[in-house]
């Protein structure tokens, strides 16, 4: 267990290596001046060529590639994750003050899909094809089609006619302001878990109609066990290891989708910092984040594989 | 969710097994096949199907100019004028979502051809050669893919700059790891086929056996992923125009009309936010079970597990 552990982790480290560089290369080698950028189209073209050069040195741009990139590392090692063209805050800052409130969209939404998706799952996969599996099939299919910032908006607008309700605006901590951090939490929460929901209940009713094919299964029904504990102590085990995985792998799409979702509700999270960002162009804020995101993407997955080696010893002792 | 799609180990087996030989004479008989078989994947096929034949014919039917604006009818809801109602500048909301269809089905084709075509040709090449080729593909594929999807086309999309052009490149490049796995995967259990070992034995060189003898068993196999692809590149679409980055106003997407919603007012006005996103799920729906039942037909004994 301890060799994969190592060999894992080994890996995931030449993985954030090769990410840092791809995202470097991306966003600042691909064309596209930052300086258009900051001044607009319009005040590129107004500055003179000195000026241009004189910011771009200040900026740090206009020493060569390899060595931007090491500083840069160098800055992030150090903590320094840079300034927004735009804004006074840095970078630092705003993603301790707004990332807790996307874990948290994402950790709910984690919660919720499991919730939702196992059960149906399992409802659908004791009678495949009954009316039950079939409304179950039709609701997973129809969320997996439904773009998860637009049934925000819905029901932002929903709760707005029907309630003249409005999540509050300003950011809240779960531990100073628990209600309003909820009130805040709980839409963007609900869109994404219903959309991972979606695959759960696909992958977990597939699974389990295969394992409960398998012979073991057949023979602990064959003893005399009732079909409840046969479902719930052997076959469900067995056939939610690849959902783990799944949902691993959708916590990390959460990420990425909780930029859209929440701009939708116009919730005060990391999201919406890297859809502002994007926005205005801001070079600087777009990398460290987008690099961030990916790190997050890429523990995610080793503690995924971890996970499953743990709890699948045909993997560990390979 | 957006653009998530993890590809399952089930829906990897169900692509990877699908290889069957199909000739054009069959395509007739093949579509009267599908339709008995399955109906609704039919129906969906339909629907898909319409809504291209509409946006490729928007010019002729749209009842109004979608750029054009009429200051007497601004943000008004659905009425017989303008059954979708009209925009915060008084455009016709109606032909805004047909042509927004035209922009967000051009630019998810033009991601899965470029995108999903290239990374299958990578997956079909890495997949045959193996060795070193293989396992250099396999640790730039895995790279590309430790990026979520949507968060690598915003940061490519961002850096090339608004545009019809940059934002198929940026959707393109999120799909070719996705394509290139799922075909080598298919190419790899192909390799130990007993008609390709008979067809190397007759001394069929590496080059002929790739092309003619492997490359046809994937053509399957890449329908059922391009289907689905482009349902994943439209929402894609949807949510890079959401953000700012995708095609900039005044072209209509889908995207773009639903961030516009958001600059109407306090309040955006229930029918912009309708419709436009309506239509993507519309689509994006058709497609999947499209995508799902060609897979069915393809591969019968997945039937009752997926």
């Amino acid at each position: 267990m301890y060799s994969y552990i190592v060999r894992r982790l080994a890996f995931g480290l030449v993985t954030i290596f090769a990410v840092s560089v791809l995202v470097f290369a991306i966003l600042r080698i691909l064309p596209g001046d930052p300086l258009v950028a900051i001044f607009g189209m319009e005040g590129f073209t107004k500055l003179s060529a000195a000026d241009r050069a004189s910011y771009m040195a200040q900026l740090g741009l206009s020493d060569p590639l390899w060595l931007q990139y090491l500083h840069w590392m160098r800055d992030i090692a150090g903590g320094n994750l840079g300034h927004s063209f735009f804004r006074s805050e840095s970078v630092g800052e705003m993603i301790a003050r707004r990332g807790p409130l996307t874990a948290e969209i994402a950790l709910f939404s984690v919660a919720l899909s499991w919730i939702v998706g196992v059960p149906v799952a399992i409802v659908s996969a004791l009678k495949p094809n009954s009316i039950a599996d079939n409304v179950s099939r039709f609701f997973s299919i129809f969320f997996l089609a439904v773009p998860g910032f637009w049934l925000g908006m819905l029901i932002v607008l929903f709760l707005l006619f029907v309630f003249g309700y409005k999540a509050p605006l300003a950011g809240a901590s779960l531990f100073t302001d628990p209600v309003a951090n909820l009130q805040i939490i709980v839409g963007p929460a609900i869109v994404l878990g219903l959309g991972q929901a979606a695959y759960i209940a696909r992958m977990a009713r597939s699974s389990l109609l295969e394992v409960i094919r398998e012979d073991y299964v057949r023979t602990a029904r064959a003893k005399g066990l009732s079909r409840r504990p046969v479902i719930s102590r052997h076959a469900l085990p067995n056939a939610l290891l690849p959902v783990i995985t799944l949902s691993g792998i959708l916590l990390g799409f959460v990420l990425a989708g909780s930029i859209p979702v929440e701009r939708a509700f116009g919730t005060p999270g990391l999201g919406y910092s890297m859809f502002t960002a994007v926005y205005e162009r801001d070079v600087f804020v777009m990398q460290n984040l987008v690099f961030l995101y990916s790190i997050i993407f890429v523990l995610l997955n080793i503690l995924v594989d971890l996970t499953i080696a743990w709890l699948d010893p045909r993997i560990r002792y390979r | 969710m957006t653009a998530a799609e993890p590809d399952s180990p089930l829906a990897l087996e169900a692509i990877a097994t699908a290889a069957k030989p199909t000739g054009p004479r069959r395509v007739g008989r093949g579509l009267r096949l599908f339709a008995r078989r399955s109906p609704m994947s039919a129906f969906w096929g339909c629907i898909a199907a319409l809504i291209i034949i509409v946006t490729v014919a928007a010019p002729e039917l749209v009842p109004y100019d979608p750029l054009k604006s009429d200051f007497r009818a601004m943000t008004k809801p659905p009425t017989e004028r303008h059954v979708f109602g009209t925009d915060q500048i008084g455009r016709d909301v109606l032909s805004r979502v047909i042509y927004g269809g035209r922009a967000s089905l051009t630019v998810a084709i033009g991601a899965v051809a470029f995108g999903t075509t290239l990374g299958a040709l990578w997956g079909l090449a890495s997949g045959f050669l193996g060795g070193r080729f293989d396992l250099i593909s396999q640790r730039i594929i895995e790279f590309l893919q430790s990026f979520p999807d949507l968060i690598l086309a915003m940061a490519i999309a961002m850096a090339l700059g608004a545009g019809f052009g940059t934002v198929i490149v940026a959707i393109a490049i999120t799909r070719i790891p996705f394509g290139g796995r799922v075909i080598r995967a298919v190419v790899l259990s192909l390799k130990e086929m007993s008609y390709v070992e008979a067809a190397r034995g007759v001394g069929a060189s590496r080059l002929r056996v790739m092309l003619r003898h492997i490359l046809p068993q994937c053509v399957a196999p890449y329908l059922i992923l391009a289907t689905t692809h482009l349902g994943v590149a439209i929402v894609i679409e949807a949510a890079l125009g959401f953000l700012g980055v995708g095609i900039p106003p005044p072209t209509p997407t889908w995207g773009n009309m639903l961030a516009d919603s958001l600059n109407a007012g306090l309040v955006p006005p229930w029918w912009l936010v309708l419709f436009p996103g309506a239509a993507i799920t519309l689509t994006v729906l058709a497609f999947n079970l499209l995508g799902d039942g060609i897979r069915d037909i393809l591969d019968p004994r997945l039937r009752s597990a997926v």
